[in-house]
Order: structure tokens, then sequence, then C-alpha cells
């Protein structure tokens, strides 16, 4: 019995040409486009934090939240979303190396302290 | 604080055995099952006379059973005992006096002095200080001087009620999957199977399931127990020779280093969200879910028990017990169950014992870290776990081509865990989601048109695949539309990092490489492992593999290799797509299962038939059963010089015996009357068996005539006529012999018959033919020696593929005295207790085809072996042999070593296990006991295919290396004399490597010396020599 997954259909890249009409240079998954999208706003924010104005022309945040884009989708692969990507950044960016290794953090114990359990049901 | 509702009944585990030491590396100290294993009431005391009789501990109490354990926890503390926390009766510090019957000496791992006292099993155990618990208030006495101020993450399951689980969302229903039986079945079968669990999967579609398969370490101290009751006389203890606990002792060390662990299956189904009025009920106020929430899903849970529970996966559901101990194996993931709780088998998990097991494992991560440290902080054990995801799969062909992708991490010798969380889609929900990724490819597609750019090929092909599917789901049965979109997780553990990272590569290269399924090492290891335990939220949506139902069913994670019976001896383990210990005991068909006793053994020459036959012999003469083994050769007869057996056993060697020895007629016995029942019909059966006994006698004494006849004689139509006639006229009874049949030719006044006569004459005067005439010597098998070796040293076995004409006389000799040797092993057997255990090895069974009194003895031994409770092995290199006497619907275990040399005998042999042929087990039969052509050493081990008497086939490796020296015994290899094998190259014989062994032993007053002054003397191997090769485990 010769048995296969479906996943090559869902591994079909699918990527953004551009508006009717008009064909950008680059081709990028539509899903990059969404990453972008929040990232400037958020490039935003984080400079509102520190000037208290919004630029008009956010030129430093686009081209921030470019790079960033391009390094997170340096790893993203159809079995490895973005968001998976974004939280072990969020988690495990600032160590790396050997060093790495010896900065063990302790993980909360995992206890059945509140399971109630009763042997049959009634 | 857990929390029991358990009706105030003492219940127990369930599952006594599951909850034993077990750790995949050697033990350090002592391990729990080194325990004395204890003796039963009930079975006799009797000891044989011949030797003191061997002491054994009176029966204990069963309560005191446990007085060295009244928690189980206390093994947990590896130093000094703990203090009891209410010290009831304090114990005098004494150690236990171990059985003087049992493993000498080990050190008992309770702590000597002072002995724990005995606190309530039961006993719930005190509040544990928790951030954030809400536990019973805690007395001021009692409050602890430091808080444990370890972050605490309580896990999300809230109630284990029955087989359900409830998290405050999430009902889910568990069920217990058995092993399924997988290898050497047909295909058809296998398919069959996959096909009616894909059924169950598809019944399920809706639901989200997490399929759970864990581990549970070999219960070895169980096995010996079992072992040890059910041999009430073992082989009395001989001073200087390992004792009959040693032996027991040395078998379970050797199970626990090898780690042998069994699997468990469990599937879990998330069939309901709780509705926010029981939520919120249980989080003010209410302990777990309310009776009328469990009602309500109850009729749903029904039709879960119905679907799984058919063919397929025949489901159960589980109980409590076995979720607390699934919760405990997935928070401690690769970690040690707690020692002693199964070593004494009793229940003694009881109310908080979750809540204490689970909050000792303290868990770490490291930054990018590739494992997460798991540490029991009361034992000190640390385990480093790497979780592995399945990624790209290739296509697969199982059962023809590939083995179930989720039972194929058992082959490699460390046990994993394995999680998978699937969503099953119904044809609705699959179709659907299908068709929205075909709408996306088609408008991709659409945009490189409106571009003017080549759309990239594998669109086209990808949209072509999609539509084909289409038409697939709306087309076909529900079961080839449903989709299983799963995520499949690995959990390899280690002690060390490096270990866990090096089996995590042995694992990712064998899956890539038999499999082709790509496993991933993502980041995120401590989420990952989270993700085993039942209830927790996923870690990951990556890596989503989506599937055909099939494709899930054919993951088969239940699937099982297990051969054998759990309570015979250890020979070995099996060696196909798992690993497992393989028991053996040969009465085992006659005692349980009322079938015959006959074993079969089929290899090519030096396929390891007669080294198995000897340990087989050795292992049942350590249980003190009575064992004969006819070994024409000979190098079995070292067995008799090993120093257990030495005191107990005998050579008989057939070249030096007295005349008379195998006369024909004494060959066979007559029945007796007290074997049969009262009455009017035992009368008559026993008349039929007296005259059967008759006519088999007559049969034998023709066949035997014929053989001594030359062969040009032998041929002749009148030649038969003369010895009927001959054979009718002389008694058919034991008292008979063959100068009887002579004097009856001589007699006959023609000539023809007269010369026969003469020619028998002539034959009777060679030295080995003497054996035949005359009577046999009184009391030659009367004796009360445990182990009898036969042999028929220095005779020259002839090779049955050359015609008789050229057989030299002493190769003529050699027929005759095969087949009355193996009369008379056989023939010993009837002399003892009718329900005694019995054991004949016969080897070079294959003289016995083309003779009408070989197959009636092979039909006489199937069927008596039951009546009379013996085992014969019988050994052959040829199938055929026993194909060709028809006997293969008595024999009840076959072992069918390697065969490459002929296809044909190859598909005999497979005809033999009941195995199908032209289904490629051909093969796998040439690929037993493979050389490595590149290696210079001796092959270590030797693989056999057994079918057990439950019809249960299954590769297996022989490793008796566990008994010491018994290899170098067994060593029937020859080579250079000084190399250490102790066996001479020319004959087989063994040579005298050492001095005789002056270790004083128990003589038997029995008539020890039958054995033949003839008989040479076989030495001891001296302890200090270097193992031989034979049946280690060649690991």
């Amino acid at each position: 019995m010769r048995l296969r997954t479906d996943d090559d259909i869902y591994r079909a890249r699918l990527v953004y040409l551009g508006p009717p009409g008009y064909t950008l240079p680059f081709q990028l998954p539509y899903a990059q486009y969404g990453v972008f999208l929040l990232l400037v706003p958020l490039y935003m924010g984080i400079h509102y934090l520190f000037t208290f104005r919004f630029d008009p022309v956010p030129a430093w945040e686009i081209a921030l939240s470019m790079v960033t884009t391009s390094v997170i989708w340096r790893y993203v692969d159809p079995d490895r979303p973005a968001r998976t990507v974004i939280r072990t950044a969020l988690t495990d960016w600032r160590r790396t190396g050997n060093a790495a290794l010896a900065q063990e953090q302790r993980l909360p114990r995992l206890v059945a302290g509140k399971v109630t359990i009763r042997e049959r049901l009634p | 604080m857990t929390q029991t509702n358990r009706g105030g009944e003492t219940l127990g585990f369930g599952f006594d055995d599951d909850l034993e030491y077990y750790d995949d590396a050697p033990p350090a100290g002592p391990p729990a099952v080194l325990r004395a294993p204890t003796p039963v009431a009930g079975l006799p005391q009797a000891r044989p006379s011949f030797a003191p009789p061997r002491a054994r501990t009176p029966e204990r109490p069963s309560t005191l059973r446990s007085a060295d354990v009244d928690s189980p926890f206390f093994d947990l503390f590896g130093g000094p005992a703990p203090t009891p926390r209410q010290p009831a009766q304090p114990v005098p510090a004494q150690p236990r006096q171990p059985p003087s019957n049992l493993p000498a000496v080990v050190p008992a791992r309770v702590p000597v002095a002072p002995a724990p006292a005995r606190v309530p099993a039961r006993e719930p155990l005190p509040a544990q200080p928790r951030r954030g618990g809400k536990g019973a208030p805690v007395r001021a006495g009692d409050r602890p001087i430091h808080r444990d101020r370890d972050p605490v993450a309580e896990l999300a399951l809230t109630e284990i009620a029955g087989h359900l689980t409830f998290t405050r969302v999430m009902v889910t229903a568990w069920y217990w999957l058995p092993e399924v039986r997988w290898a050497f079945r047909p295909d058809l079968d296998r398919e069959a199977m996959i096909v009616a669990m894909s059924e169950q999967y598809a019944g399920l579609a809706g639901f989200r399931l997490h399929l759970r398969r864990t581990t549970r370490p070999f219960a070895a101290d169980d096995w010996a127990r079992t072992l040890d009751q059910n041999t009430p006389q073992p082989l009395p203890d001989v001073a200087g020779a390992p004792s009959w606990g040693d032996h027991l002792v040395g078998a379970q060390r050797h199970l626990l280093s090898l780690s042998h662990a069994e699997g468990q299956t469990y599937l879990g189904i998330s069939f309901a969200r709780r509705t926010l009025g029981d939520t919120l009920a249980e989080r003010f106020g209410r302990k777990g879910s309310g009776g009328a929430e469990r009602k309500r899903w109850a009729r749903m849970v029904e039709q879960f028990d119905e679907v799984l529970g058919s063919f397929g996966m025949r489901g159960r559901r589980v109980t409590p017990a076995e979720l607390e101990w699934l919760l405990y194996r997935s928070v401690a993931l690769g970690m040690s169950p707690p020692r002693l709780v199964s070593a004494l088998g009793l229940p003694q998990w009881g109310k908080g014992d979750l809540l204490a097991l689970t909050e000792q494992v303290e868990r770490f991560r490291s930054p990018y870290g590739a494992t997460t440290r798991l540490v029991n902080r009361l034992t000190g054990e640390e385990r480093h776990v790497a979780v592995l995801t399945v990624g790209r799969m290739e296509p697969l062909e199982i059962p023809q081509r590939h083995e179930p992708w989720l039972h194929f991490h058992e082959r490699l010798p460390f046990p994993m865990e394995i999680s998978s969380r699937v969503d099953v889609l119904g044809p609705g929900d699959s179709f659907r989601n299908l068709e929205h990724r075909l709408r996306m490819i088609r408008s991709q597609q659409l945009d490189y048109a409106e571009h003017g750019m080549d759309a990239p090929p594998e669109l086209e092909r990808l949209a072509q695949r999609a539509l084909v599917l289409g038409d697939e789901m709306t087309t076909g049965l529900p079961v080839d539309s449903t989709r299983a979109h799963g995520w499949h997780r690995l959990a390899v553990s280690g002690t060390t990092r490096e270990e866990c990272l090096e089996r995590t590569r042995r694992v990712i290269q064998t899956y890539q490489r038999d499999l082709r399924i790509s496993l991933q090492h993502p980041k995120g290891q401590d989420a990952l492992a989270r993700e085993f335990v039942p209830g927790e939220p996923l870690a990951s949506t990556g890596y989503l593999r989506r599937m055909p139902v099939k494709l899930l069913a054919a993951a088969v994670p239940q699937a099982a290799s297990t051969v054998g019976d759990r309570r015979g001896d250890l020979i070995g383990r099996t060696s196909g797509t798992s690993r497992r210990p393989v028991f053996l005991d040969l009465h085992f068909p006659m005692e349980v299962r009322e079938r015959s006793g006959l074993a079969v053994f089929v290899a090519e020459p030096g396929g390891g038939k007669s080294t198995l036959l000897g340990a087989l012999g050795y292992l049942a003469s350590r249980r003190g059963v009575q064992v004969t083994l006819l070994d024409p050769s000979g190098p079995l007869a070292r067995l008799t010089q090993m120093p257990e057996l030495r005191p107990f056993s005998r050579v008989l060697n057939l070249t030096g015996s007295e005349q008379g020895t195998l006369a024909p007629y004494a060959l066979i016995p007559t029945p007796q009357r007290e074997h049969y029942v009262d009455g009017p019909a035992g009368e008559q059966e026993w008349g039929i068996a007296v005259s059967n006994a008759r006519a088999e006698r007559r049969m034998l004494v023709q066949d035997i005539c014929s053989m001594l006849l030359p062969p040009q004689v032998s041929r002749e139509a009148s030649t038969a006529t003369f010895l009927r006639h001959a054979v009718r006229g002389v008694p058919a009874e034991e008292t008979s012999t063959l100068d009887d049949i002579i004097t009856h030719l001589q007699a006959a006044g023609d000539a023809p018959a007269v010369e026969l006569g003469h020619l028998l004459l002539d034959t009777a005067e060679m030295p080995l033919a003497m054996l035949f005439f005359g009577s046999p010597p009184p009391g030659i098998l009367a004796d009360q020696a445990v182990l009898t070796v036969i042999t028929m040293a220095g005779l020259r076995l002839p090779d049955l593929k050359i015609e008789r004409e050229y057989w030299s006389a002493e190769e003529q000799l050699a027929l005759p005295m095969l087949h009355t040797a193996h009369r008379l092993a056989v023939r010993r057997s009837y002399g003892g207790p009718i329900s005694s255990r019995k054991l004949v090895g016969l080897d070079e069974a294959h003289f016995m085809e083309g003779w009408r009194s070989g197959r009636s003895f092979l039909v006489r031994l199937a069927r008596d072996s039951r009546k009379w409770n013996l085992a014969a092995l019988v050994a052959s290199q040829n199938p055929r042999d026993i194909l060709g006497l028809d006997v293969q619907n008595l024999v009840s275990t076959v072992f069918v070593g390697r065969i490459a040399e002929d296809a044909e005998v190859a598909a005999e042999a497979l005809r033999l296990l009941r195995v199908p042929v032209d289904d490629g087990y051909e093969a796998v039969l040439a690929s037993l006991s493979q050389v490595d052509a590149a290696s210079h050493e001796r092959l270590g081990f030797r693989e056999f295919v057994m079918r057990d008497v439950d019809g249960r086939v299954q590769k297996v490796r022989i490793d008796v290396s566990w008994v010491p020296d018994l290899l170098s015994y067994l060593d029937t290899t020859p080579s250079v004399p000084g190399s250490g094998s102790g066996a001479d190259p020319a004959g087989g014989h063994p040579t005298p490597v050492s001095s005789p062994p002056t270790s004083a032993a128990p003589a038997l007053p029995s008539p020890t010396s039958a054995r033949p002054a003839s008989a040479p003397p076989y030495p001891a191997r001296p302890a200090s020599a270097p193992p031989a090769r034979g049946f280690g485990s060649g690991d």
C-alpha cells in the first residue's frame, strides 16, 4: 500500500507579484508583507517612546522593518512558522555559543497538585 | 494537593509491575530485582534425596513482605534511610535473613540500620509547601523552616474521572491500545488491520487526538519470581558452583543491563469543550466536574467505546491508575520509575502520590538548547531529553517495504516516548481545506499569467495532485477522504547531554536511511517536552504533517514483537523490529496450552542448532527437569562437566557400551496398566496401546534388520517377506532379541531365509553391531541423573546424499545406531513418573527420514509428549525431513536458523513456521546470523526465526551469555589447539585442557558408575579462560 502525505500541496510557494499592471522587481511571500506591515508600526511606536512624535516619513522604521523581516525569513519555512521563529528569538536571542549552555535556566516544575482523581464515572 | 475519591476501598494500582526499577543504562547500584526470589506456599518441599535438601525460607506472611518497605518513596532516597515520620514500631536493627536458596547475598538496598519503621502505606503525604498552594492549612508545628521557593507550574489537567480527563476547557477520553502482532504476518492481514484502524480513525473525525506511546521497564523480578514458582525442585546447589539463586540473579542482571522495555500505547480523544458554567463552578468551590456534566458526555463516550473496541485497535478504557502512570511518565520523561514500588509486587501508590512523584522533577533549559535537563531532586537522577519532530516524509510502502513508521524506533536499543497530536478532519472539512489550497494555487497561476510571467511548473503539478485528491475525496469512501493533520514527536533521553545527542543522531540517521523520514530537532525543547503531558497545549504549530488516515493508521505505534512465554528460561531477545526478552518454557505447551511438546530446530550446518539444544538442556537441568540429550558427535557431553551439573549428570557413550544396549525390542516400552483409567474403557485403551507397542516393535525390528543387511539384499522383495515372517514369528515383547529373529530365520528351512540369517549373524560379529544383539544390560537407564548425554563418539555418520552401496561398513552401522539411539533417549523418559517434567533433545534427526519406523517414532513422540509431560526437541538440517514425516501439525515450537543456500529449502522452512511463502520472508532466513565479511572474528551470536506455541513468529537472537561459562562448554566449533576453545579440531571431541577439577561435589547414590569407562574425561574449563564465542549477546 503506497501511502504519501499531502504536504507538498501545502508547501507551494505563493508570492505577491505586484499590483495588476505592474510587476514588482522582487517576489516575496504574502506572509512576509504581513510581517513587514506589523513591524513598521512597532518600530514607529518605539520611535515615539523616545521622541514623543510621529515621523510623517518613517524611513528608518521602514528600513529596519525590511531588515528584520528579511532576517526572520531566513529561518522561516513551511515547517517552521514565523511565529515560532519570533518566539525563539525573543527567548534566546541574547544567548548564543557555548557560554549559553552554562546559563541554564530553571523552569517551573510541572506539578500535578490540583488533579482530582475519581476512580470511576458515576 | 492531589485528591482521590476511591470510595474508601484499598485499590490496587492495577499494574504493579509497571513501577519497578528501570533505567536504560546499567544500574550503578544493586538493582531491586536482586532481591531473593520468594518461596511459594504449597509447593512441594521435597528435594532430591541424593543431595542435601535446598533449604527454603519458610513462607512469610504476606504482610511481612513489605516489612522493609512501607512507602513507595523510601528507596527514592539514595542515601541513608529517611527518618520515619511516625515511628510506630521500632524494628530491631538486623538485616533480613536471605533464604539460602536464593541469590547469594546481595546486599540489601534498604539500609540496614536503623531499619525504617512501618508507616501505613496509604497514609497521605503531608502537604508540600508550594507557592500559591491551596492545600489544607499547615499547623504551626509542622511549618517547614525553609519554604520551597522554586517556581511551580500546575498541570493543565484538573481532574481524572474514570477514563476521562478534564482541563479547564476540554474533556478527553483515554483508551488503551493493546499491542498487535506485526512481524511475519501475511501482507494481506496487515493491510486489513491498517484499513480497519484507519476506519476507526475516520470514525473520530472532528476531534483532536493525543496518541501517546510510553514504555514500561521489563519486570525482571516478576519474571524471576514466576520462574521460581514454576520450578518446584531446582537442581540442588553444589558447593563452589552458582546456586539456583545466583542463576536467577544472573538472568535478572542481564535483563536489566539490556534495558528491555515494553511499550504502552494510549489514545486520548478531546471531544468536548466545557461550558462556562462548569468551568466557573469548578473554579469557585466545586471540586472537579459535576455529575450532570459527566452524564452529558456519557452517550458520546459510549460511541467511542464502540468505534475503538472493534477489530483494528481493540481499544479499551484506561483506568485512572494507568492515567496517573502516564502523567508521571510524561512529566518525568525518560526517568526511572520509583524503584521499590514493584519490587515487592504490591500496590503502593496511593492518595497524594501523583503529586509527590511529579513535584520532585525539576526542569532546566538552556538558550537554544538541544535538550531539556530533568533532575529528580530526591534521588539525584539526571536525564537529558531531546524531542524530535517528524519533518518531511517520502512516500512509504507499508507493509510491503517499510515498517510502521511510529513502531520503527523500537529497533534501537534504548526506549523512546512518542506523542502525536492529531486533528482528524472528516470528508467535508478535508475537501474544504484542500479546495481552499487549490484556489490559492490557481490564483497564483493566474497572477503569473496576468503579469506575463512563466509560472513555476510545480504549481501546475500540485494543482493536478490537488484535483486528483479532491476527486478521491468526493467520490471515494469516507475513509479515503478523511485526513489527519498532526504533529508527531519523539522524545529521546540519555543520562548525559552527550549520550542524549548521540542517541538523537542515531534515531535521525535510522529514520532517514530506512524510512526516508526527516526527523527534525527544533528549538524550544522545553515546550516540546511539555507537550507529552496529557492536557498540555501544543508547543508549536510547525512541522504539521497532513496525511490520509491510512498513513496515520500505518504508523501502528502499538505494534509488538513478543514471542515465547513469560514463565520460562531467558534464552535471548527478539531482533526484528524491536527488542524484547524471549523466554521459553518447553513444558508450557503441555502444561498450559494442552498441546504437543514437539519442538523442531532447523538450520544449515553451523546455524547453531546443537548449541541451542545444549543451552536449552542446561537451562532445563537447572530447573530439575530430567534431561536426555542425544548428541551423536559428542560436544554436548562437556555439559556434564559443568560444576553445577557434574554431580547430577552422566555421559553414555554408545560406541563403548555393552552388548544389547540398543536391542530394538527393549527400546519400546510396554504401556503400564496404572497409567490408564480404571474400568473397562481404560482396560480397552490399555489393550490397544499394548498392541500398538508390539506393532511398533515389529516395525522397528524389521527396519533395523533391513539396515543391518547389505543394501543389495535388503532391496529385494523376498527379503522383506522373510523378515516379516520372522518378525511375526517372534513374540513382540521387550524380552525378545534379534537373536530370536536369526534363530527363526535359520529354522525356517527356506534357503534364502537361512541365508538372511547368516548375513545377520555376519553383521553381528562386528563390534558395534553387538549393541543390537542380545538383551540390554539391566538398569542401563534406570538412574536418577538429571542430565544424561548420549553420544556416539568416534562414529562416522554417513552422507545421506550418497547411495548406501557406497557407504563403509561403519557408516552402514551408524544408520541403525542412530535410529535406535533416538529410541533409547526417549525410552529413558518412560521410566519415571508420568507427570514429572522430562526433556529429550535429539540431534541429527534427519536420519529418521525414509523409514517407516522414523515417522512412527516422531508421531509417537509428539502424541506421548502431552501425556508424559515430555518436551521433545528434534534438530535437523533440512525442514524437508520434518515435512516429509508429515508431523508438522504436531509441532508446537519451531526454530529455523540461517538458510541461505537453497531457496526451496527456505520456502519449506517457512511452511514449517506457517509463514506465507513468496512474500519476501525467504530473504529474512538468508539474512539470519549474517557474518560481517570485513571481520575476521567468529560470529558471536546466532539468530533464529522462532514460532511459539501460540503461533507468534519472530526473529530472535539467542543469548545465553548470562550463564557463566556455558558458552565455553557449548562451543562446538573446532579450533586450533591451545586457542582456548577446548575442542579437538579433528573430531570435535573435547581435549583435556587442564587437570580435572578438584572441587568436592556431592555424589549420586544412583549408579553413577554407569558412566562408561570409555567416556572421554571432559575437564572443566578453567574459570579464568576467555569465554568462547557462541551465543553471546553479540551487541
